[in-house]
Formats: C-alpha cells, structure tokens, sequence
C-alpha cells in the first residue's frame, strides 16, 4: 500500500485539490452537489481527456503535438462526409481511426526521418492538416450526420450516462496498459529519459517514436468522432486551441514536459480538474471572460506545486535529520 | 611551513547519510596535494566544503590560518581566492575565452566592457600558461584539454591562491596531460597550492607531494609521496590489498573460431577509413588510441548507433545489411555496447537499477503479454548479489549510485541479454580501483563463459594488462595489431598511437 502511494503521490494530491475544490463550489453553491453536475463534469472531460492521454505519449518521448486539434477536425470531417452518403457507420467509425493512424504516422515521420524538433514539425502539420479540412470542405460544414452513427457515441447507457464517457474511460484504461504492462511502455519512458542512452540499449528508438505519435494522432480521432456525434456536424474550424487545454491536463497530472515521466491516471485527474473547474465556476456564476483568468492561475500553480512540494520534502527531511 | 589549508573536525550529513565524519587534516603552503579515495568516500563533498558550494557543516575551515565561511563558490573565488577546476569544465560555448575567463567580473569602461583591457590581462595569463589559443578565440573551437587551461585561467584571473583540480586528466590526451603537469609545477612555484583529485595513481606519483586518504567518509592518513608505493595508497584507500594494475588471473580461453569480422570499414565525416580486423571467440581484443583516434565511432559504426559510409561487417559469418541499428545489432547480431560516458549515454536518468538493468531483455521478464515488474527486480537482484554492487538497492535510481557501481549496472544490463559480443568503451573512467579490478574480474568471466570482448580503452596499463591482442589506432587508421605479449610496452603503443606504422 505504501509503496502504491509513493508511486502516485502526484496523482493522489491533485486528487485531493480537486475534491477540495469541488467542496469549495459546493459550499457556495450546493447545487454543485448533484448527479446531474456530476455527468455534466463527466461529459465536460470527455474531448479534453482523449486528447490529453494521447498527448502524453508524445511529451513522455520528449517530443509534444501541436496538431491534435487539426487532426480532430479532419476526422470529423471525413467520418461526416461518409455517414452523410449512407456508408456503413462502423466503417466509417474505421476510416476515422485510419485518418488517425495516417496523420501520426505523418508527424512520426517528420520527428524520426527528417529530425525535425517536434514542436516545429507538429506547427508546420498543424497548419497543413487544417488547410486540408479547409479545402476539403470549402469552408462549408457537413450536417445531418444520421443517429445511427450519433446513438453510437451519444447514446445513453444507464443513469443518463452517455457511451462516450465509457470510450474515453476505455482509452485511458488501454493508455495505462500500454505504458505500464508492455514493453512498449518502459520503451516510451527510456527514449523520453535519455534517448542516446536508451538508443544504445537495443531500443528501436525510431519506431517508439512512430508509435507515440501515432496514438497521439488516434486519441485525436477517436475524440473528433465523439464531438461529430454529440453536435451531428463537422467544420474545419473545430477544435482550434484543443492542443493546449490537452498539455494543460497532462502537465496538470504530472506529466514531465521534457520527457521521461507521466501516467495515465495523473492525465485523467489532470483533465478532472479542469472540468471540475468550468462546471464548477459556471455553477457559481463566475463571469466568463474571468473563468479564463482562474483557469490560467489555477494550471500555474498546480504545475509549481511540484517544486514546492519537493522543497517541503526536502525541509521535512532536514528536520528529521 | 604554513598551513594553507586546514579541516577541523569536519562533518557533514545528507538526510539518511552521514557522509563526513570527523575530518581533520592540512594542506602545506605550495604543495601539490592529492586528495584520494573510492567514489563515494567524501571527496567530492569535501570539495565542495572547500569551496562554498555547501555553506552548511560542522567543524572548521581554515585557510591559510584564518577561518573562513563561504555562502557560495563566488564568494569563495572573489574573497576566499580560492577556485576549482571542473571534471566537466563549465563554459559558455559562444563566447570567448576572454568573456569565459572574467564571467561576471569582466573590466569595465562606464557601463561598457573593456574588451581591450580584458584581452590583454587574459592574454598575459594565457602566456604564463603556455597556451596557444588566444583570449579573443571562440570557445567553441576549444579542446577538452584547452578548457581545462581556460579554467584555471580563471583562477588566475581571480588571483587565487588556492586551486583544486577534481579528474583533470580524465579526457586529455597525454600531450595535453604534459602540458597540464608543467602548469601545475609552474603554480606550484609560484607558491599557489593544489589540490588535486584522480583516480590515475601514476599521475599521483608523477605530479603530487603528499596525499591524503578518505574512506568511507572518514579520514585515513596523510603519505609523503616520496615515500610511498602504489600498494600502500590502494591499501589505505580500500582498506585491504587489491591488484593495482590490469591484469589476467586466469589463462585466455580465446580460439580461432572468427566471430566479427570488419572489412574496408569507413565511417561518417572520415571519422576512420579502411578498417580491417577480426575477433575471436573467447578474446579479449583492446583497441587503444589517443583521444580522438576514432576507436568509439569504429564500434559505434558497429553496434548500428552510427551510419557507416562503406565496407562490410560480418558476425558470426552473416554480413550486416544496411538497415542495421542497434535493435538489430543486440537481437541479431548479438552485440551490446557499454558507452563511454555513463551519465549521457549508458544509463535512463529517470529509472530505477531494475529498469536500468532490464531495458535491454525485457521479453524476458514477460507474464503472458504483459510486463512482470516481479521479473525485473529479480533478475536484477541476482546480479547485484553476483556483483556486489552497493547499495544493493535495485529500487534506487541509478542517478544516485557512484560511478563504479553505475557502471556495474550497465554491465549487468548487457549480462542479461544473450549478446556475446560485449563491446567496452573506456569500461574504468572514473571507476575507484577496487571496483575496477571487479570489472577486470567480469570480463574473465563473460570469456570464460565464451563470450568475446572488444575493450577501447585510453589507458596504457588497462589495455596492456586485460589485452589477448592490441589493435592501435591514430586519426582513423589502423597503424599496428600486436599479438605478441612481449609487444605489450608503453613505448611501442605510443609510438604507434602518434602514428608510426608497424610494417616501417
């Protein structure tokens, strides 16, 4: 037990920071207490907690991906364009993940082949995936996407809890095997420690790279299906900025921004917080323009309570000592 | 004489370590002191006592007959006139010598710098120490053995009295190494102390007058060096008697069973050119060289970390394809390589002596489909317990351990894979002399178990001492393969290594 909360000390205390929020809105307002802004908080982490658990995987190489938002756009897109003219909602569901799966491997290239730094590569794919939903569609969105594809994602299971709430739990589910039960995770963590030295330990480098950018890219897909289901259309402006709200979530969760470090439990958490944090400033009627603000305070002091809480670490151990 | 230097009573603790303790001993007015110890016996701590980087101890330090408290190094440099010299010199790149030297105190004109003033003092300096490179030079263009001038420039510069060297031969070539002795004699002429840390006992009788021992944080005795042998300084560093040079217990298992073989190799930028050799089943094969022979991009080349511009290498008589990298070079070719510089290059900063040992066999340490956590620890204890590596903790970061036995971790990452070509490169850097002749004793194992070693290595003794066969190199070429053991003389390698050919 011990050793389980040494191991996610980070993830427990911004747990705790966001239930001690949660108390806060709900003492100002007790509506906050109920089930309903409950699955409000719920359905509200769902895009940025898909995008954020695939961003992860590229920060924990070392890299990060600028183009979450563009590749979540260009998904809904295409899946829209498809369903639209009758073809099968599960293929097209396929063709959604493909996009994903293609774009990654796009951005893999870019990092691994040409040894661009990922920040560049993924700015320059940023504006070239949403230039290709712009000229895609001409500007225009696609609409009335059939229910056969929505119920899919927005049906609801039981208790008003919808199916997508289940994917984006699915997903992190499988981030966390991927990274803690599978070679490929120690593989992950080696390149974003010390990518020389994990290269000079048999580590396929390349290919880890690949692999990180590509489920950086599917994340991005499998939440542009869950917004084309929830709104019924797509644009090729949707989902602009995404990419920062999604490494807010993960710094948030203690995901090292130079690579080496991050769970899929602190993401979660991580994206929690910032739900709990719009839900709740909604629910006590704080002015929008301001919800800005708190949020910008609120991921700078999170993301620097980790050095405090290694100087109080380290103050406690003095005084022991 | 006097005192420039005394430790009354010094102690120093870390949370959960007492790591000095009681160390009370001086250090005479222009001598050359060496200051010796395993890693991890207190040196570095001691050090950085010395020169302000840890303001808060118990006990006393006097400089020159006076004590002294410094709240930081700068303190220590600009009041206490006293500097050190980096094992990795600290500089700024893009700027040059001049501006590296008087960093933060450079002479002023009104708000300007005096660039003019400032060349013409660094020049002066630069002269006394006999360096060719100028104070308007870009550091950039630099040696290692060139910033390390730089570095005691600076002290210079500051006019410091006092000046401690921590592994100041580490990566210069002998001639810059020369160089290096003749400043220091020049210092101590000049009446300014030295305090000089290394793990290179030759270079302590070359270039020291006394020596003070450490040993697990406590302070063991002082020698004169004249009077000592290189067994009392390892005994009194170790605390028992350990073979103070390289050398082979046990008889070569080596055979004529060909396991690599290199042909016509040439590397990127003319690194090396036209390499050919071949190693033996069971042989301990050393490659010596001066800094900068190509000997690591040889056998980077090899190991697939680095693209190779032509010719052909064969292992175990299949010729590697172009594609080769190293996942291919540890699963199909069965090498492994333990790099030069262990903090960059060997081990994952960020991971546990479990991780760092398992990261190259992890399908060893598989449940079904999934990684065992269980598996690695194990697997990783087993070794530590067959090494002694201390702290036998496979949970610590390996970060934290001392260099000796990082090293041991890196070496048991390659003893769990199935590699049997294991490529070494400088296998002792930095390594105390007790767990040096442990890694000695491994690499008789790995042969003994029929494994083939490549051993690149800088130091004389080492290679001549661990070598079946020496291959020695000088700015890319090969210029002799000696089989002979009688051919295992410092002078015939050095004369090769500067580039005299064995046929002429």
């Amino acid at each position: 037990m011990r050793n389980v909360i040494d191991k996610y000390k980070r993830e427990l205390v911004v747990l705790l920071a966001t239930l001690g929020m949660a108390v806060f809105f709900t003492i100002l307002n007790p509506a906050f207490f109920t089930w309903r802004t409950f699955l409000t908080v719920l359905q509200q982490m769902v895009l940025n907690g898909i995008l954020a658990v695939g961003m992860m995987f590229a920060i924990i190489t070392g890299g990060i991906d600028l183009s979450i938002g563009c590749t979540f756009a260009i998904t809904g897109i295409g899946v829209a364009t498809l369903t639209v003219n009758g073809v099968n909602p599960f293929l097209a569901i396929l063709f959604g993940l493909a996009i994903g799966v293609v774009l990654g491997i796009f951005n893999g290239f870019l990092v691994t082949y040409l040894k661009l730094q990922p920040f560049i590569a993924t700015l320059g794919t940023m504006s070239l995936y949403r230039g290709i939903a712009y000229v895609w569609t001409g500007g225009q969105p696609v609409t009335n996407v059939p229910d056969t594809f929505r119920n899919i994602f927005n049906g609801k299971m039981f208790a008003g809890i919808r199916f997508y709430v289940l994917v984006m739990i699915i997903v992190f589910v499988i981030a966390h095997i991927i990274l803690s039960k599978t070679r490929t995770g120690d593989y992950l963590y080696a390149v974003g420690g010390n990518e020389e030295a994990a290269k000079l330990s048999g580590v396929n480098t390349r290919k880890v790279k690949f692999i990180a950018y590509t489920i950086c890219s599917v994340c991005a897909a499998v939440a542009g299906l869950v917004m084309l289901a929830s709104l019924g259309s797509a644009e090729s402006t949707a989902g602009a900025g995404y990419e920062t709200n999604a490494i807010a979530a993960a710094a948030i969760g203690g995901t090292r921004m130079a690579g080496g470090r991050g769970t899929a439990l602190g993401t979660f958490i991580g994206a929690l917080m910032l739900a709990v944090l719009k839900v709740g400033m909604v629910v006590i009627n704080v002015d929008s323009f301001w919800q800005y603000v708190v949020t910008g305070i609120i991921i700078i002091v999170a993301s620097y309570f980790e050095f405090i809480r290694q100087d109080i670490a380290a103050f406690m151990a003095r005084k022991k000592a | 004489m006097a005192k420039a230097v005394e430790f009354v009573k010094i102690n120093k603790r870390f949370p959960g370590a007492h790591v000095l303790k009681d160390i009370s001993f001086s250090v005479e007015e222009g001598e050359v002191h060496a200051l010796l110890g395993e890693n991890g016996a207190g040196k570095s701590t001691l050090l950085n006592i010395l020169h302000g980087v840890y303001p808060e101890y118990e006990g006393d330090v006097l400089l020159h007959g006076k004590k002294v408290v410094f709240r930081d190094p700068n303190q220590a440099i600009v009041e206490g006139k006293i500097s050190k010299v980096h094992q990795e010199t600290l500089v700024v790149k893009d700027l040059t010598v001049g501006q590296n030297v008087t960093l933060g105190y450079e002479p002023k004109k009104g708000l300007l710098i005096d660039f003019g003033k400032m060349h013409r003092e660094v020049n002066a300096i630069l002269e006394e120490l006999n360096c060719t490179f100028k104070s308007e030079t870009l550091v950039a263009t630099l040696t290692s053995g060139q910033m390390q001038m730089l570095a005691i420039a600076r002290a210079l510069y500051h006019h410091s009295t006092i000046i401690s060297l921590d592994e100041p031969t580490a990566s210069l070539t002998f001639r810059e190494v020369d160089a290096l002795f003749e400043v220091i004699r020049k210092l101590k002429k000049n009446g300014v102390t030295v305090l000089y840390v290394s793990h290179r006992l030759e270079e302590i009788f070359q270039i020291c007058d006394r020596a003070s021992i450490l040993r697990d944080g406590q302070y063991i005795t002082s020698l004169n060096i004249k009077e000592t042998t290189h067994e009392e300084l390892i005994h009194a560093m170790v605390g028992r008697d350990v073979a103070a040079v390289a050398s082979r217990l046990r008889p070569s298992p080596q055979t004529d069973e060909v396991v690599l073989k290199v042909e016509n190799l040439t590397g990127l930028d003319d690194k090396f050119r036209n390499i050919n050799f071949e190693l033996h089943k069971g042989e301990i094969l050393g490659f010596y060289g001066l800094v900068g022979a190509g000997r690591t991009e040889i056998m980077r080349g090899i190991f697939g970390a680095d693209r190779l511009m032509g010719g052909t290498v064969t292992i175990h008589g299949k010729k590697i394809p172009a594609s080769w990298n190293t996942t291919k070079a540890l699963r199909e070719g069965g090498i492994g390589l333990i790099p030069e510089d262990r903090k960059t290059q060997g081990f994952l900063n960020l991971s546990t002596n479990a991780e760092n040992v398992a990261i190259s066999s992890l399908e060893k340490y598989m449940t079904g489909i999934f990684t065992d956590e269980k598996k690695k620890i194990k697997n990783a204890e087993r070794y530590f317990e067959e090494m002694d590596v201390h702290p036998r903790r496979v949970d610590y970061l390996t970060v934290n351990m001392s260099g000796g036995n990082q090293q041991k971790v890196i070496l048991a990452r390659w003893m769990s894979t199935e590699a049997d070509i294991i490529i070494f490169d400088e296998p002792t850097k930095g390594v105390d002399v007790a767990a040096k002749a442990e890694i000695y004793r491994l690499m008789e194992d790995m042969v003994a178990e029929g494994k083939s070693l490549i051993v690149v290595s800088s130091e004389l003794p080492e290679v001549m001492g661990i070598s079946d066969r020496i291959i020695v190199m000088h700015e890319g070429d090969i210029t002799a393969n000696l089989t002979d053991k009688n051919d295992f003389v410092e002078d015939t390698l050095l004369k090769y290594a500067i580039g005299g050919n064995q046929d002429a």
